[in-house]
């Protein structure tokens, strides 16, 4: 690998390289609202599981060392203490490649829909936001979430939910790429914009045949996410522990009817009005038989 | 509608409400354990299994068998169903208790408690979970509106304390509206019955397709509606076994009357639910179906058919059974729903843990505890 690294940490330098391949925005690009978005792609092609972004997350973020004698000891799942987390899946004794596990960052997320204080926000620029100022800790969002990302920390007296915060602050602050991406030694991770990662992805398939699952993880799943994959040929997505979803996100149809109960407050005012027009007609047909009922007093 | 009621004014030192008093001291040091060193100290909650025995059972559950106060009162205030006005102040109370009782577990439950205002003014209308905050929120101040005239009874003899005197001051102004702030309590409850139907509804991959609907919020509501009778029934046969009274069943069966149509209405929807989505075969194919089939009979199927039958409808062990069956179908459903069908992240496994349980049944002695207490100092029960 010739490349210089360096430039590669540059936001800037990854958009001119792309462009410079002469791509022309099409239209389904021109009217994707995402398309602008951070994303980054992963090729597990490319990975050797050297798991070198897991401890530079690590490191970045301040997370603890967990372990004996703080040795640093391989976690099994994603948790509090580590927002990425490389999985080896093995199929056989010579077919295995690595995965990574993160937040995807999606385009419609449903820890967002779901959060009843609003704690999860989409940014403009594609990240999914955490603010534990809002956050009461209910783990909704460890229910809905469709890639079982957000972990909480079910160990702490004053616990927050910890997720991969795209390097918000750390790195895109400074129009850095994010540790993972930039520490990656064979860029397996790369960092751009969802158009030119997508155009990067499919490219690599077509000039690629036969190494490739055809399918770019994340690119239609439920709406589209920020952070896609690409697997080896052979390897279908669910056997690298990612479920198969539809295009729909799956909050929506419990957001419709969310939405649909309270349009303009119709439905629950409606029912207001009927029940207290039901209280009224029947309460003064039953009075004009008997004097003592229709009387709504607690009298003893 | 005239209430005779009296405070009950016995010894309460009985041997089941000491039990329960020293389950509620258990409870209460399992909970501080909790607030001290967090969830994972006394639950065996993870991230692959988030919610467990406290949300399924406390919260869930509680809040479908506290339903009985708003159909009550919609029967008696807004169908005008006077004769069963006697059952609309005990009623009340549970429910009262029931959701103050949820409110309290929801406390326990969240991490970050001491947000637990923020559904007010940190708004998400999409999530199901924002309007079942801002429901209980709401409707345990209509119900403890509703108890205000209740209480002024009491106090109206002697307001010694300030609170008393506020209670006596205010006790003309919500009678006055008393009416509205019932039909309000309706409105609340069928909004928020349903929702904790919605909320699992994000979860299509985690929960077994028998369980999973669209149609989840209506099921949720209908069988909310469903149970409410049935609790009264648990209820008054207790209570009146606690204050040593006649347990009324005359009225109550007249009440289970209206319950086969609504389980009626229930088992329709239900299978076509399931019809409608071509989830019929699963019915056959594994352990699931079973489960399911016992869940119907339970909460629905072999009670219609009893509740039919004057024999089983107008005896006191009938009622009593009856209504057990359908309480332990509800309890099944909603552990299904948000328990036993929910499938964990890959690895993760769950079972609650003992500190779970003693405060589950810390929480069932506050509602024994807190009705015999309640019951005795204010007129709840009717006078015999």
């Amino acid at each position: 690998m010739a490349v210089d690294r360096r430039s590669f940490l540059k936001f800037g330098a990854a958009t001119v390289g792309v462009s410079l391949l002469g791509f022309n925005e099409t239209n389904a690009e021109a009217n994707d609202e995402f398309a602008d978005n951070y994303a980054m792609l992963n090729d597990s092609t490319l990975c050797i599981g050297c798991r070198g972004c897991q401890s530079a997350c690590k490191e970045a973020h301040e997370l603890p060392h967990t372990g004996h004698d703080k040795r640093y000891e391989m976690p099994t799942d994603l948790n509090a203490q580590n927002l990425t987390l490389i999985q080896l899946q093995r199929k056989s004794e010579d077919e295995y490649t690595f995965i990574r596990r993160s937040c995807l960052h999606c385009n419609v997320p449903s820890c967002v829909s779901v959060c009843p204080v609003a704690a999860f926000t989409k940014r403009a620029d594609g990240v999914v936001a955490y603010d534990k100022d809002k956050c009461i800790g209910c783990r909704y969002c460890q229910v809905a979430c469709p890639f079982d990302a957000p972990t909480f920390e079910y160990n702490s007296a004053t616990p927050v939910v910890v997720k991969c915060d795209f390097c918000k602050d750390l790195r895109l602050k400074n129009n850095e790429t994010p540790v993972c991406a930039s520490i990656c030694p064979r860029k397996a991770i790369k960092f751009g914009t969802r158009k030119e990662l997508l155009r990067e992805a499919h490219k690599r398939i077509k000039d690629n045949p036969g190494r490739y699952n055809t399918h770019v993880y994340g690119e239609t799943e439920i709406g589209g996410t920020s952070v896609m994959f690409l697997a080896p040929a052979g390897f279908t997505f669910e056997e690298l522990g990612y479920r198969k979803w539809g295009e729909t996100p799956p909050g929506q149809m419990q957001e419709e009817i969310q939405h649909g109960i309270f349009k303009y407050w119709i439905p629950p005012v409606a029912l207001y009005g009927a029940l207290g027009l039901a209280a009224y007609t029947l309460g003064k047909k039953n009075s004009n038989k008997s004097d003592d009922s229709g009387e709504v007093k607690n009298e003893s | 509608m005239k209430v005779n009621a009296a405070p009950m004014n016995q010894n309460l030192w009985t041997k089941g409400f000491t039990t329960g008093v020293t389950i509620i001291a258990l409870g209460i040091l399992v909970v501080i354990y909790r607030f001290i060193f967090g969830l994972g100290a006394v639950t065996n909650l993870s991230d692959g299994v988030p919610w467990g025995l406290w949300i399924a059972f406390d919260v869930v559950t509680g809040i479908a068998l506290a339903a009985g106060g708003f159909t009550t009162a919609a029967l008696v205030y807004v169908f005008n169903k006077g004769e069963y006005s006697p059952l609309v102040r005990p009623a009340l109370l549970t429910a009262l208790l029931g959701y103050g009782i949820a409110g309290f577990s929801i406390i326990l439950d969240v991490g970050r408690w001491w947000q637990i205002y923020n559904p007010i003014w940190s708004w998400q209308g999409s999530s199901p979970l924002f309007e079942v905050s801002i429901c209980v929120m709401s409707y345990l101040t209509v119900l403890f509106l509703e108890f205000v005239p209740i209480m002024a009874e009491k106090f109206d003899q002697n307001p010694d304390s300030l609170l008393a005197k506020i209670i006596v001051k205010i006790a003309p102004v919500v009678n006055r509206f008393l009416i509205a702030l019932i039909i309000l309590g309706i409105v609340i409850s069928t909004l928020h019955q349903s929702s904790l139907g919605s909320v699992m509804m994000i979860a299509v991959a985690r929960i077994h397709p028998l369980w999973h609907s669209a149609w989840m919020p209506l099921l949720f509501l209908i069988s909310a509606i469903a149970i409410g009778f049935p609790v009264l029934v648990i209820e008054s046969y207790y209570s009146a076994k606690a204050f040593g009274r006649k347990f009324e069943q005359g009225i109550l069966s007249q009440l289970l009357k209206l319950t086969p149509w609504i389980l009626g209405l229930y088992v329709v929807v239900r299978f076509a639910d399931i019809i409608v989505t071509g989830e019929l075969n699963l019915l056959v194919a594994d352990i699931w179906g079973i489960v399911f089939v016992v869940e119907m009979c339970l909460i629905a199927i072999i009670p219609t058919v009893l509740l039919l039958n004057k024999k089983y409808r107008e005896s006191d062990s009938g009622i009593l059974t009856i209504s057990w069956m359908m309480i332990l179908g509800l309890v099944m459903n909603r552990f299904n729903t948000y328990l036993i069908t929910y499938q964990p992240r890959p690895g993760w496994d769950y079972f609650p843990s003992l500190g779970e349980i003693i405060v589950s049944a810390m929480l069932v002695s506050l509602l024994f505890v807190g009705y015999k207490l309640l019951a005795n100092y204010f007129p709840v029960l009717s006078k015999e």
